[in-house]
């Protein structure tokens, strides 16, 4: 993409000219995103924590479910594996052991003692706990009836000690790995979330399209129904599915309920945005003249209006995500979404709350940092979207 | 000849954008006598707007100015540098008030949500130090003296109210009433039916007499420059190719480029004479010919020389006419 | 030849309702009121008015891309032959293939999606004039270097081109489908002057080499009187004086015409304030004056003006006029 790197005016070759000339818009679109260095960082970093999500079964060295918890190394501070200390340095990376003891010395609570003498070694591709890669269960909630499959059971990870458990976030309250509990969090967050948009952005397709192509009273119609929507508030909302969920439902249920909440609601700002391209698009002369060549509706959707916007919505898909994430989080923290156990962004800050948490153990912290960090991933990268999707409009005379 | 009241030495101005350093306008330099009526003449990506903006520093913020360019204003008996000027301050005694302008979107200049007599007496009291109540009615005043029937109640309503014709004569009453010595016009009347324009052409002439002030209009119509201007400038790609009195450059214009716009335009008192195009596009301003910036589509380019030379402007036998052409220079030798 | 115009509108009429508050009575725009006009085959028919004489919405509706509200309009190109305000869906379909349209605006009226290629030959797929994909291509390529666009433009997407290249585009566009009847809707008022003679010509080039007949929209007169061998002038919907070109602009004879043409600015600079300017701006089409449009502006407005709208009548030569005082004014002139 030669044409966009700073140069002198005299400076173009004809190659990068011709280029540049017969550039679809996506090309064009993808050469300004990449000529935004904040946006490809972002980039960059959505990315990482996208596969760290996907993978989270592989990196995290111990099972995020009580099935996993420490109970040696309850509230534990991080372990950060070092390459030499005092008594010298080592090829591979090791950590403390620790041993915990209660005595009447320490008023009868645990307290940690970390024996620097003895060393645990960190290896790579380690046997742990068992995880399904494919791992299916869909139960139709009330009743009995389910499927389930799992297939392809592996218990390799990527890192693990020889002896005890390495914490690298440290431990919460039942002894948990929150660095196993993140990454998974991380995936159900960007889970939940992903099927929220989908939802969202099916309604949104259907009803925005249909009341920006036919315009006249339909759009009346359903611009009526989608202000209506758009007023429900979702706080009093959720309290009243929060109360009507029964306990009997697994997190899964649980999890696929929110997001379709998520979704129900969140349809009427995409639905506006795509309301209002179409009604822009539609009014375009080239529309026009394809409609003079007598174009079918379908025709004129299909090769002008779709392709159109479709850079807008992924502009739009991709803003509307820091949202779904946010509100998750948001309604988990407030324990109205997602509780614990499930492993969520919100439910792991559910248990920051506390003042103990904050006085004495603050790496619980941590998911929160994961948090900002892929909001803020997803916002500017829609942002950087958005300004490399601007229409070509703009070198007009 | 007195003095010009305001001069323009060698100003290049380039701006930054994704594709690089682009170069708008090139080292030209022009003078506006007092009481004259300059028309610039250029078509799309010739750098005329862009020069016009220069002169209140209203150009965009990655614009940039070349080291050595001028613009010397002389107002109220002081010199001012204005592309020296940085501080809001300064820059207001300029605009608006030594310099005014008029856009060619009228409906685009004023606020639609205030009416246009507050945008009136707000000009005026920004510049002047006026009471309202003699803002508001120098302000009618003006909007009577532009031809707008029953000003009084016009004075209250908004822009939408009017018609184009009556928006643009509220937006020259609007840049008079400051009385600046430089009124630019940047294609006031492109927007305009031909009906209308005639009436607008018709009091900005009128208005030239009763105020004495300088006008830089700015057009691609050579019809209107011939009809309003005193002397005429022609811009090609960011350079000034031939300025001269219009009776100079459109009896006898020396230039190529001048010579082919005047022949590609229709004439209605000779019908049969065959439209002549000015063969070729215009370059992209990515793209800047090197040597003269006319040659990839001049008839009578010199092989060599016009691709590798810049020739500057130089004065021909007709005093105040002056070409930047090796061939029209040959010619005339 | 066939002596039948190509287009014979009969007191065609074009309204839009507009959207009125529940209570005030409901407005319509008049923006074309009782024209009646024959548009000979292979003519280049000039149509001019300025904003709000209708002249656009005209060409539309003799597209049919506007509803009829009134009036006839029939089509007869000697193969086939329509009733435009009656026509069925099967017949509009076919006589879209014969009339075409080239937009104003060169920006706007490219998809900025689709290649060039894409663009020229969308007419093509969308009628189902070709079977296959050679064929398109063909079809393609030889209107496409009729109208100066080589084989690498068309690999092109519109974002390469300047508003010349454009609108040369937009040309092929519309040819590709081998019409009869092209309606040019300001075609060249977005372009530079020095690029407009260039695209008038291949116009012109084209009609004498595909014996197409063009309604040229426009306000610039002096473009018309080059290239148009006929010219309607339009005033408020309705059509104040139509002659042959050389006839309208030697001696005018409606006020509207002559004053539009003395509003031209010579380019004589030695011929400065000598014409007569008109006053006052044009009315609203939702409430137009009674009786002749233009009274309120002419300058030989008397009482029958005011109460009677002229009708179009035929004077000989091609030449028709609606005015209630042309001849006195002409013999006025003439003595």
């Amino acid at each position: 993409m030669a044409w966009f790197r700073r140069k002198t005016a005299t400076g173009v070759d004809q190659l990068a000219k011709e280029a540049y000339f017969t550039a679809s818009q996506g090309q064009l679109i993808w050469a300004r995103f990449k000529s935004n260095r904040s946006a490809m960082i972002a980039l960059w970093a959505l990315v990482i924590m996208v596969l760290m999500g996907f993978f989270a079964d592989f990196l995290s060295p111990y099972n995020p479910t009580v099935a996993g918890r420490d109970t040696t190394y309850e509230n534990g501070a991080p372990q950060l594996p070092k390459f030499w200390d005092e008594n010298g340095f080592s090829a591979r990376p090791f950590i403390y052991g620790t041993k915990r003891e209660r005595s009447i010395k320490t008023n009868f609570r645990w307290v940690m003692t970390v024996d620097r003498n003895q060393r645990r070694y960190v290896y790579l591709f380690v046997k742990g706990w068992k995880y399904d890669v494919i791992n299916m269960s869909w139960g139709i909630p009330g009743t009995d009836y389910g499927f389930e499959y799992r297939a392809l059971t592996l218990d390799r990870h990527l890192f693990g000690v020889n002896q005890g458990q390495i914490h690298l976030f440290g431990t919460e309250a039942s002894g948990k790995d929150i660095f196993s509990r993140t990454l998974h969090a991380v995936w159900t967050s960007l889970a939940v979330g992903t099927l929220g948009v989908l939802i969202s952005f099916v309604l949104a397709l259907i009803i925005g399209g249909v009341a920006g192509y036919f315009g006249g009273w339909i759009d009346s119609i359903l611009q009526m129904i989608t202000d209506a929507i758009r007023t429900v508030p979702p706080i009093p909302l959720f309290m009243a599915f929060a109360a009507f969920m029964p306990d009997t439902w697994s997190s899964e249920t649980r999890f696929f309920f929110i997001s379709i909440i998520l979704g129900l609601i969140g349809w009427p700002t995409l639905a506006r945005r795509i309301r209002t391209h179409l009604l822009t698009e539609r009014s375009q002369e080239y529309v026009l003249a394809a409609e003079l060549c007598g174009a079918s509706s379908a025709h004129i959707i299909r090769r002008h209006l779709l392709p159109s916007f479709t850079s807008y919505i992924i502009v739009d898909l991709m803003i509307s995500f820091p949202y779904m994430v946010r509100s998750e989080t948001a309604l988990s923290f407030i324990g109205l979404g997602l509780k614990d156990p499930v492993n969520s962004l919100g439910a792991l800050m559910q248990n920051v709350s506390k003042a103990d948490v904050l006085l004495n153990y603050q790496w619980y912290f941590i998911p929160v940092i994961f948090f900002i960090a892929l909001v803020l991933a997803f916002v500017f990268v829609g942002d950087g979207l958005r300004d490399a999707a601007d229409p070509y409009s703009g070198h007009n005379k | 000849m007195s003095e010009p009241i305001i001069s323009v030495k060698d100003l290049t101005i380039r701006f930054r954008t994704d594709e690089g350093l682009v170069t708008a306008v090139d080292g030209i330099s022009f003078d506006i006598a007092p009481g004259e009526v300059l028309g610039l003449v250029g078509e799309s990506g010739s750098g005329k707007s862009v020069t016009a903006k220069s002169l209140m520093l209203l150009n965009p913020r990655n614009a940039r100015y070349d080291e050595q360019s001028n613009i010397l204003l002389k107002a109220n008996g002081k010199d001012v540098n204005v592309l020296g000027l940085k501080r809001d301050k300064d820059m207001r005694i300029v605009r608006g008030g030594a310099i005014s302008m008029i856009f060619q979107e009228p409906m685009a200049s004023f606020a639609p949500a205030i009416t246009i007599g507050d945008q009136m007496v707000e000009q005026l009291l920004i510049h002047t130090s006026m009471t309202k109540a003699a803002a508001r009615e120098l302000s009618i005043e003006m909007l009577t003296r532009v031809g707008i029937p029953d000003a009084a109640r016009r004075f209250n309503q908004y822009a939408f109210e009017f018609s184009g014709g009556m928006r643009q004569r509220a937006m020259i009453a609007m840049a008079l009433s400051t009385n600046p010595k430089l009124l630019i016009a940047d294609e006031p009347t492109t927007a305009l039916d031909v009906t209308i324009q005639a009436q607008v052409l018709d009091l900005m002439k009128d208005l030239v007499s009763e105020f004495g002030m300088a006008i830089l209009f700015i057009t691609h119509d050579l019809g209107v420059i011939a009809q309003t201007a005193d002397r005429v400038a022609v811009m090609y790609l960011g350079r000034l190719v031939e300025t001269g009195t219009v009776r100079q450059v459109i009896r006898d214009p020396r230039h190529p480029y001048t010579q082919g716009l005047l022949n590609a335009l229709p004439k209605i008192d000779n019908l049969d004479a065959p439209l002549t195009p000015v063969p070729g596009d215009i370059p992209s301003p990515l793209e800047r010919p090197t040597g003269c910036v006319f040659h990839t589509r001049c008839p009578v380019a010199l092989e060599g020389k016009c691709s590798n030379e810049i020739p500057a402007m130089e004065p021909t036998e007709q005093a105040g006419h002056s070409v930047a052409c090796f061939v029209a220079r040959k010619e005339a030798a | 030849m066939n002596a039948a115009p190509i287009i014979s509108a009969r007191g065609l009429s074009v309204h839009f309702p507009l959207r009125g508050s529940w209570f005030a009575p409901k407005q319509v725009v008049r923006a074309v009121e009782n024209v009646t006009v024959d548009i000979p085959k292979r003519s280049f028919f000039g149509l001019v008015g300025e904003s709000g004489s209708g002249k656009t919405t005209l060409g539309r509706a003799l597209l049919k891309a506007v509803p009829i509200s009134a009036g006839t309009v029939r089509y007869d190109d000697g193969e086939k032959a329509y009733e435009l305000e009656a026509i069925g869906s099967a017949e509009l379909k076919d006589y879209r293939k014969r009339s075409q349209l080239i937009f104003q605006d060169p920006y706007a009226a490219l998809s900025p999606r689709m290649t060039v290629r894409d663009i020229i030959a969308e007419p093509l797929e969308v009628m189902g004039l070709t079977r296959t994909r050679e064929e398109t291509d063909q079809r393609v390529r030889a209107i496409a270097a009729k109208c100066r666009l080589n084989l690498e433009h068309l690999r092109r997407f519109p974002h390469a081109f300047s508003g010349g290249q454009r609108q040369r585009i937009s040309i092929a566009r519309a040819l590709v489908s081998d019409p009869r009847f092209v309606v040019a809707d300001e075609s060249v008022a977005a372009l530079d002057v020095s690029i407009q003679a260039d695209v008038l010509n291949l116009l012109k080039a084209l009609q004498e080499e595909l014996g197409l007949t063009y309604l040229f929209i426009s306000h610039d007169l002096s473009v018309v009187s080059h290239i148009c061998d006929h010219v309607a002038v339009m005033y408020l919907g309705r059509l104040v004086e139509s002659a042959p070109t050389r006839s309208l602009f030697a001696a005018p004879k409606h006020p509207y015409t002559k004053a539009l043409l003395s509003a031209i600015p010579s380019l004589d600079p030695d011929n400065r304030g000598t014409a007569q300017k008109l006053e006052g701006e044009i009315p609203s089409p939702t409430n137009p004056p009674p009786g002749c449009k233009f009274h309120t502006r002419c300058p030989y407005v008397q009482d029958v003006c005011r109460r009677e709208e002229p009708a179009l009548e035929n004077i000989g030569g091609g030449q028709e006029i609606a005015c209630h005082r042309w001849k006195e004014l002409l013999d006025a002139t003439a003595t």
